[in-house]
C-alpha cells in the first residue's frame, strides 16, 4: 500500500493534534486505522489475540524492527498490503499502544503496589519511633521567640537572676555599659536563651553565632550534657564568628539553648576585666538558603524534647511520575538503609536506659530491655507481632547474654526488616486490617508511623467506618507534621519543591541577589501557609489563584515598590493596586519561570499547561534557543515567541502553551508588574470539556482557573498522589469525579479535601489476582 | 621472601646496571619500617631532686674518663629495665611568653611552641588568654605522614586521655590541629574503643542478624502477589550482595581486638585501671597501624588527682605548690611522679613485648615514647628544665644516656621530633625566634 499525499497530510495533522495528550484522549493515530483494517481480524482488540493468532501481540522489537517485520510478512495472506509508511505507522502505533514493555506497563490496570518507604517517610518514621519513647513535643502555639533569662555575674546562678523576658530573636548590642547599668555590672552579666526552633525544610542547617564574648549553643541535643553544637566558651584571638551544622526535620520543634557570658572565665577574678563591648547575634542558613538572623517565626519559647534525626545521606526517590514514591530499590539505597540502621541502633543502645525507662542496676533490666525491643518492633511494623515475628525480635536476646549488644542487634534487625521498610499492599492478612488502616492514615497525613491514639483505635477496632476515619484525620490534621506535608505538597504542585537556581541579569535587574531570592521563597511559603492554615476560616483552594496580597519584608520592599523599614519582618502587602492573582503572580514563581533578562511566556505557559491544568506535553521535537531580542528589535516579547513557535511542528503544543503564558506577560523576569499594552496579555485555553475560554491578563486567567474543572482535577489528583503515593486510578475511574463533587460541596477547602482523600485511601481496593506473564513473542 | 638476585632477574636488569641498584632491597625495607611517636603528659612539674640524674653521661657504661655509669634517681627507677633505651634531656625549656598564666602557657605552648591568643580565660595570675595560636608538633608530624601514601594510616593521630576534666579550656588542651583548634583527648576507654572498633563492631552486629533477616524476607515475600514479590526479591538480592561485602570486610579486619573490663566508671579512684585500659588500646592501635602518632594526657595542667592508692590523700596540684622545704609534700610528689613513671614503663614493657608487625625486633624498637610535663617544678612554676624523658628506638636518637643542654628553647626539640620522621623541610616550628640553631642533635 503506497501512501498518497493526502493521507500523508492527514497523518501530519493527526500527529500535531496528538502532541498535547489529554488524559481521556481518543485514539486517532494513522496506524490505528491501518491496524483496524489489516490486523484486527487475527490479532484482536489491542493485540490480545484471537483463535486465529492466540498469542498476545507483545515483544521487545524496536519500532524500526517491527516496521520491517510488518512490511515483509504482514498480513500473512497479503504481505504486500502494508508496506513503507503504512508499515511504519502501524508499527509505531502497535509499539506505543500495547506491544512494547513500556506500553504494557502503561496499560496494566493500576493497583496498589508494594512500595518501600520514601526517604522522607523513612526519616520521619525513625524520628517518631525513637521519639515515641521520649516525652511528647508541646504544641507549637502562637507565641514566637525565645525565653531569655538575664543574670548578674558570669554564670547562670538562679539566685542572681534579674529578670526573664520573651526575646523575639537574638540580635543585641549591649555596648560597653551592658543591658542595664542600674541592674548589671557592665563587665559581668550572663544571658541564657531557651526554647525550640521549628525549621521549614528538612536537611542540614548551619548555625552561626556572632559575639565578642563567651558563648555556647546547643541545638536538638539528645543529651544535654554532650558537646554543644558551638562551644566558644573560651574566647581566643579575634574570632567573633562561630559555626556549627546539624540535621533538622521540617515542621518539628527542636530544642535550642544559647548561653552567653560577658565576663572572664577560668579563675573567678574580676581584677583583669575591662569594660568591653558585648553584642550577640544568632543566625542560620537553611538548606539552600542564605545566612540570616534566625527569624522570630521559626522560634518558640517552649522546650521540646530532642528529635532523633538520622544523618545518613540517602539517594533521592523516584519522581518520574510526578510524586515521590518508593517504587524501586537500589544498592545505594540499601547501603543507606543499613548505615541508617547502624546509626540508629548505636544511638538507641547508648540511651537504652532512658528509652526503655530502666536503671542500669535494675534486677529485671534484661527482660525490660527485651520488652522495649518488642514494643519498638510493633511500632516499626505498625502491627502487633505474631509468633514468628516475636521469635525474630527475641532471637538476638537468645543468641547473646550481653543485653546491650542484643538490643543493638534487635534494632538492626527491625530497621532492616521488610516489615518496616516496605508499605504492604492490602491483601495478605484480613485480621490486621485495622492496623493497616492506621498505618495508611499516618503515612498519608504525616509520612510516618501511627501514634498512640491511632494504635489504640486500631486495637479497639475503631477504624472501620468513614466517620471514625474522618474523626482521626481531623485530629491528625492539627499536628505540625500534617501541615509540613501539606506545605511540601504545594511546593511540589508549584514545581519548586526542589530549590531551583535563579540567576538574573545584574544589569537589567540590579539588586536581585541571593538574599532577595531567599526572601521571595520565604514569602511564597508564608503565602501558602496563609492559604492552607489561615488564622480563621477555610483553607480555600481558590485563594491560590485570587489572593492579592504578597508577604513583603524590608529587603523586598524597595524592589517591589513598597515602603517599609529596612529590617521590617514580612507583612502581607497588596502589591500594584491589586494586580496580583495568587501564587501564579507571586514574584518567586514568576522569577523561576523566566530567563535572566526577559520573561518567558513559554516557561509560564508550560507550567500552567502541565502543572496547573494537568495536561501531558511531549518534549519539543528539538531543543530550541530563544530568539535574541536584538535580532528583532521591533518585536515585543510576545511577538517574538509567536514568531519562533509558528511552524506547524511547534504549534501542536504551543497553540496551547503560548496563550496561557501570554496572560502573565504583565510581569517581568523578576515578577515586577509592568502592565502591558493592548493585545499583549490576552490569552485562551481549550479545556478537556466545554468551550474555549478567553481571558485578559493575570486577573482574567485567575478568574478562569478558579472555575476550571481541569485545574481542580489536576490539583486533587496531585494532592492524592502526594498523600497516598499510590496511583489514584487503582481506586477506580469514579474516584476523582467523586472527590471533585465533594470538594465543590465543601467550599473548596483543601483541608477538607485531605479528609475526603484519606477516607478513600483508608480502604484501598484489594489487588486483583495477579495476571500471567505475557508470553514471549514467537511471532509479533 | 624475594631475594635481591631474584628481584633483579624479575626486573630484567642485567649485570651491567646491577651496581647502581645496589641498595634497592634494603631501601625497600627501610621504607617499610614504621616509626612511631607516643607523647605522654603528666602535670604540675616534677621533684627536681628526685628526678634529674646527677650528671650527664651514660646510664649503662662507665664514661671514658672512668667515672661510673649515671644512676637513675627514684622517680625514674621504674624505667631501669629500659636503661639502654632511655634518654633524658635537661636544659630544654619552654620560653614562650605572652598571655596566660604559667600553667596555661605550660600546656598550651608545650607542643605548639607558640604564644596563646588573647582571650577570656583568666588564670591565677597574668592576663587572660584563649587557645594556642598554632598547631602542635604531633599534628604537624601526623599531617606529614598522612600526606604520603606509604605512611598514611586510618586515623593519622589518636589523642588518649586519663581523667581529663570534662571542660574545654586552656588548661585541659595540649593538642592543637591549628590556631584556635584544640583537640579534645578521649579519656573514656569505651569511647576510644568505639572510635577504634565501633564501625567494625556495628557491621559485625549487622552481619549476625542477616540469617534472620533472610528468613523474614522469605516469609514476607510469601504473602505477596507475584507483581509485588519482584521488588522484594530484588531487595533480597541486594541484601545478599551486602552480606558478601560485609564478609570481605571482616576478613581484612581480623586483628586482635582488646577486651575491656566492662563498667569502669570515670572516677579518681579508678585512675590506675583506666590508665591500663588506655595503654592496652593504645598498643593495640599501634600494632594494627591505625596511627603512628599518639598522645596520652594524664589529667590536665593544674591536674588534681588524689592518688589514694599510693597513700596520698591530697590533690597533686595542691601538693605541688608546697615549698621544697615541706619534706612530706616532696615525698608524696615523688611517689606521684614515680607512679606516672611506672605507667610509662608499663607502656614501654608492652611495646617491648610485642614483636614489630611485619618487621624486625619489638614494637619499642620502632617507637619513641616522649614523657613530658607543663612545668619544670610545681611551686616555682618554672618552665625551664622541663622533664623530658624518651624511651625506645622509633626516632633513631642515641639512647642510654642523660644529656644536658645549656638552657635551649624547646622549639628546637620539637623540630628534632619532626626531622627524625624525615620531615626535614620543617626549618622552624612555633615561634621562629626560638628555632635559631635548628633541631637539637640527638643522633
Amino acid at each position: 500500500m503506497a501512501s498518497s499525499p493526502v493521507r500523508f497530510l492527514i497523518a501530519i495533522v493527526a500527529l500535531v493534534a496528538s502532541a498535547v495528550i489529554r488524559p481521556a484522549e481518543a485514539d486517532d493515530h494513522p496506524g490505528a486505522a491501518i491496524y483496524r483494517e489489516h490486523c484486527l481480524r487475527c490479532h484482536g482488540d489491542d493485540g490480545v489475540g484471537t483463535p486465529a493468532a492466540p498469542a498476545p501481540l507483545v515483544g521487545d522489537r524496536s519500532v524500526g524492527q517491527l516496521a520491517r517485520y510488518v512490511a515483509d510478512t504482514m498480513p500473512e495472506d497479503d504481505p504486500t498490503a502494508v508496506t513503507g509508511d503504512a508499515a511504519a505507522a502501524v508499527a509505531e502505533w502497535i509499539h506505543g499502544h500495547f506491544y512494547s514493555p513500556l506500553a504494557r506497563d502503561r496499560h496494566r490496570p493500576a493497583r496498589v503496589e508494594l512500595a518501600r518507604l520514601t526517604v522522607g517517610q523513612h526519616q520521619n518514621a525513625i524520628a517518631d519511633l525513637v521519639g515515641g519513647f521520649l516525652p511528647p513535643s508541646p504544641p507549637v502555639g502562637p507565641e514566637r521567640g525565645l525565653r531569655g533569662e538575664y543574670f548578674q555575674g558570669r554564670d547562670f546562678n538562679p539566685a542572681r537572676r534579674v529578670f526573664e523576658r520573651l526575646d523575639p530573636a537574638v540580635g543585641f548590642d549591649f555596648g560597653v555599659e551592658g543591658p542595664d547599668p542600674e541592674r548589671f555590672e557592665p563587665g559581668r552579666f550572663a544571658i541564657r536563651w531557651q526554647g525550640s526552633i521549628v525549621p521549614v525544610e528538612s536537611g542540614v542547617h548551619e548555625f552561626v553565632v556572632r559575639t565578642e564574648q563567651a558563648v555556647r549553643l546547643l541545638v536538638n541535643h539528645l543529651d544535654w550534657d554532650g558537646p554543644p553544637l558551638i562551644d566558644a566558651w573560651v574566647k581566643s584571638g579575634h574570632d567573633t564568628e562561630y559555626r556549627g551544622t546539624i540535621h533538622l526535620l521540617a515542621g518539628r520543634p527542636h530544642p535550642l539553648r544559647l548561653e552567653f557570658s560577658k565576663a572572664s572565665q577560668g579563675v573567678d577574678n574580676p581584677l583583669h576585666e575591662k569594660p568591653r563591648r558585648a553584642s550577640i547575634e544568632l543566625l542560620w542558613r537553611q538548606p539552600h538558603g542564605v545566612l540570616e538572623r534566625v527569624p522570630s517565626r521559626n522560634l518558640i519559647p517552649k522546650h521540646a524534647p530532642a528529635t532523633f534525626v538520622v544523618t545518613t545521606p540517602f539517594p533521592p526517590d523516584d519522581r518520574s511520575i510526578g510524586y515521590e514514591r518508593g517504587s524501586t530499590v537500589s544498592k545505594e539505597w540499601l547501603a543507606a538503609v543499613e548505615a541508617a540502621a547502624i546509626e540508629s541502633a548505636a544511638a538507641i543502645r547508648e540511651r537504652a536506659g532512658r528509652l526503655a525507662g530502666v536503671k542500669p542496676d535494675a534486677p529485671d533490666r534484661a527482660q525490660r530491655v527485651q520488652a522495649f525491643a518488642a514494643t519498638f518492633a510493633e511500632r516499626a511494623f505498625c502491627r502487633p507481632l505474631d509468633a514468628p515475628v516475636q521469635a525474630l525480635v527475641a532471637h538476638p536476646f537468645v543468641a547473646t547474654t550481653d543485653v546491650d549488644a542484643a538490643l543493638e542487634r534487635a534494632i538492626l534487625l527491625i530497621l532492616s526488616s521488610p516489615r518496616f521498610l516496605f508499605r504492604q499492599p492490602p491483601n495478605d492478612d484480613p485480621s490486621m486490617a485495622s492496623w493497616d488502616t492506621a498505618a495508611r492514615l499516618s503515612f498519608g497525613v504525616w509520612d510516618s508511623i501511627p501514634d498512640e491514639a491511632l494504635r489504640t483505635a486500631a486495637a479497639r477496632g475503631e477504624l472501620e467506618t468513614p466517620e471514625q476515619i474522618e474523626a482521626q484525620v481531623r485530629r491528625m490534621a492539627g499536628d505540625r507534621r500534617a501541615l509540613a506535608k501539606l506545605q511540601a505538597f504545594l511546593l511540589t504542585w508549584l514545581r519548586v519543591d526542589r530549590v531551583p537556581e535563579i540567576v538574573k541579569d545584574p544589569l537589567r535587574h540590579p539588586g536581585f541577589d541571593p538574599a532577595v531570592i531567599d526572601d521571595l521563597r520565604t514569602s511564597l511559603r508564608l503565602l501558602l501557609d496563609d492559604i492552607v492554615a489561615p488564622a480563621a476560616g477555610p483553607a480555600d483552594y481558590r485563594r491560590l489563584f485570587t489572593a492579592d496580597e504578597v508577604p513583603i519584608n524590608g529587603r523586598l520592599a524597595p524592589f517591589y515598590g513598597v515602603e517599609l523599614p529596612a529590617r521590617a519582618d514580612f507583612v502581607p502587602v497588596r502589591l500594584d493596586n491589586g494586580q496580583r492573582a495568587g501564587v501564579l503572580t507571586h514574584p518567586y514563581l514568576l522569577s523561576v519561570l523566566a530567563y535572566a533578562g526577559e520573561s518567558s511566556p513559554i516557561h509560564r505557559g508550560v507550567f500552567l499547561t502541565r502543572g496547573v491544568l494537568g495536561n501531558v506535553l511531549k518534549p519539543p521535537a528539538e531543543a530550541v534557543a530563544p530568539l535574541a531580542p536584538d535580532l528583532h528589535p521591533g518585536l515585543s516579547n510576545r511577538q517574538r515567541v509567536t514568531l519562533q513557535t509558528s511552524p506547524a511542528a511547534c504549534q501542536g503544543c504551543h497553540a496551547v502553551i503560548n496563550p496561557l503564558g501570554f496572560a502573565l506577560e504583565g510581569f517581568d523576569a523578576v515578577g515586577r508588574f509592568r502592565g502591558g499594552s493592548a493585545g499583549e496579555t490576552d490569552g485562551s485555553y481549550l479545556p478537556r470539556e466545554g468551550p474555549e475560554a478567553h481571558f485578559e491578563g493575570a486577573d482574567g486567567l485567575a478568574a478562569y482557573l478558579v472555575t476550571s474543572a481541569d485545574a481542580e482535577e489536576a490539583f486533587l489528583q496531585s494532592l492524592f498522589h502526594a498523600l497516598v503515593k499510590q496511583p489514584i486510578r487503582a481506586w477506580g475511574p469514579d474516584t476523582l469525579p467523586r472527590l471533585r463533587r465533594s470538594f465543590a460541596a465543601k467550599g473548596f477547602d483543601i483541608r477538607e479535601a485531605v479528609v475526603d482523600i484519606m477516607k478513600v485511601a483508608a480502604f484501598p481496593p484489594v489487588s486483583p489476582p495477579s495476571s500471567p506473564e505475557p508470553i514471549d513473542d514467537h511471532s509479533p | 621472601m624475594i631475594t635481591r638476585r631474584e628481584l633483579l632477574r624479575k626486573l630484567g636488569v642485567g649485570a651491567a646496571v646491577a651496581p647502581f641498584l645496589g641498595n634497592l632491597p634494603s631501601f625497600a625495607s627501610a621504607a617499610a619500617a614504621r616509626q612511631r611517636l607516643v607523647i605522654v603528659f603528666s602535670p604540675d612539674g616534677t621533684v627536681r631532686e628526685n628526678f634529674w640524674p646527677t650528671s650527664a653521661g651514660s646510664f649503662t657504661a662507665p664514661a671514658e674518663d672512668g667515672t661510673a655509669a649515671v644512676e637513675l634517681r627514684p622517680i625514674l627507677a621504674p624505667l631501669a629495665p629500659f636503661k639502654d633505651r632511655l634518654l633524658t634531656l635537661k636544659g630544654v625549656g619552654n620560653k614562650i611568653r605572652g598571655d596566660g598564666d604559667g600553667h596555661m602557657r605550660g600546656i598550651g605552648c608545650l607542643l605548639t611552641g607558640v604564644e596563646l591568643f588573647p582571650g577570656n580565660i583568666q588564670g591565677g595570675s597574668d592576663t587572660p588568654a584563649g587557645w594556642s595560636s598554632g598547631l602542635s608538633i604531633d599534628q604537624e608530624i601526623a599531617g606529614f605522614l598522612q600526606a604520603r601514601p606509604e605512611t598514611t594510616t586510618r586515623f593519622g593521630s589518636l589523642e588518649f586521655g586519663v581523667l581529663v576534666p570534662d571542660r574545654a579550656d586552656t588548661w585541659t588542651r595540649m593538642v592543637y590541629a591549628g590556631p584556635n583548634k584544640p583537640v579534645a583527648p578521649i579519656d573514656d576507654p569505651y569511647q576510644m574503643f568505639s572510635r577504634l572498633y565501633g564501625s567494625v563492631k556495628h557491621r559485625e552486629s549487622l552481619r549476625s542478624v542477616l540469617d534472620e533477616l533472610h528468613e523474614d524476607l522469605a516469609r514476607v515475600s510469601a504473602t505477596l502477589p507475584a507483581e509485588d514479590r519482584r521488588l522484594l526479591e530484588e531487595h533480597a538480592d541486594l541484601v545478599r550482595g551486602f552480606e558478601r561485602e560485609l564478609a570481605a570486610e571482616r576478613d581484612i579486619s581480623s586483628h586482635a581486638v582488646p577486651v575491656l573490663e566492662p563498667g569502669i566508671l570515670e572516677a579518681n579512684d579508678r585512675m590506675p585501671t583506666i590508665s591500663r585500659m588506655q595503654i592496652d588500646l593504645l598498643v593495640a592501635a599501634l600494632a594494627a597501624d591505625f596511627t603512628r602518632v599518639v598522645t596520652l594526657q594524664y589529667t590536665n595542667s593544674v591536674g588534681q588527682p588524689h592518688m589514694k592508692w599510693l597513700g596520698v590523700d591530697e590533690g597533686q596540684h595542691d601538693l605541688s605548690h608546697e615549698p621544697n622545704s615541706n619534706v612530706d609534700a616532696q615525698e608524696k610528689l615523688t611517689r606521684i611522679n614515680t607512679w606516672y613513671a611506672g605507667e610509662v614503663a608499663h607502656l614501654a614493657a608492652r611495646l617491648a613485648a610485642t614483636p614489630e608487625p611485619g618487621g624486625d625486633g619489638s614494637m619499642l624498637d620502632h617507637t619513641t615514647i616522649l614523657w613530658t610535663n607543663e612545668l619544670g617544678e610545681g611551686n616555682s612554676h618554672t618552665r625551664e628544665d622541663i622533664p623530658w624523658v624518651m624511651i625506645g628506638g622509633g626516632l633513631g636518637f642515641r639512647t642510654g644516656r642523660a644529656v644536658e643542654f645549656p638552657a635551649v628553647p624547646h622549639n628546637r626539640l620539637l623540630l628534632s621530633l619532626a626531622h627524625a620522621f624525615g620531615h626535614t623541610g620543617l626549618d622552624r616550628f612555633g615561634n621562629p625566634d626560638f628555632c635559631g640553631d635548628g633541631p637539637l642533635a640527638l643522633g
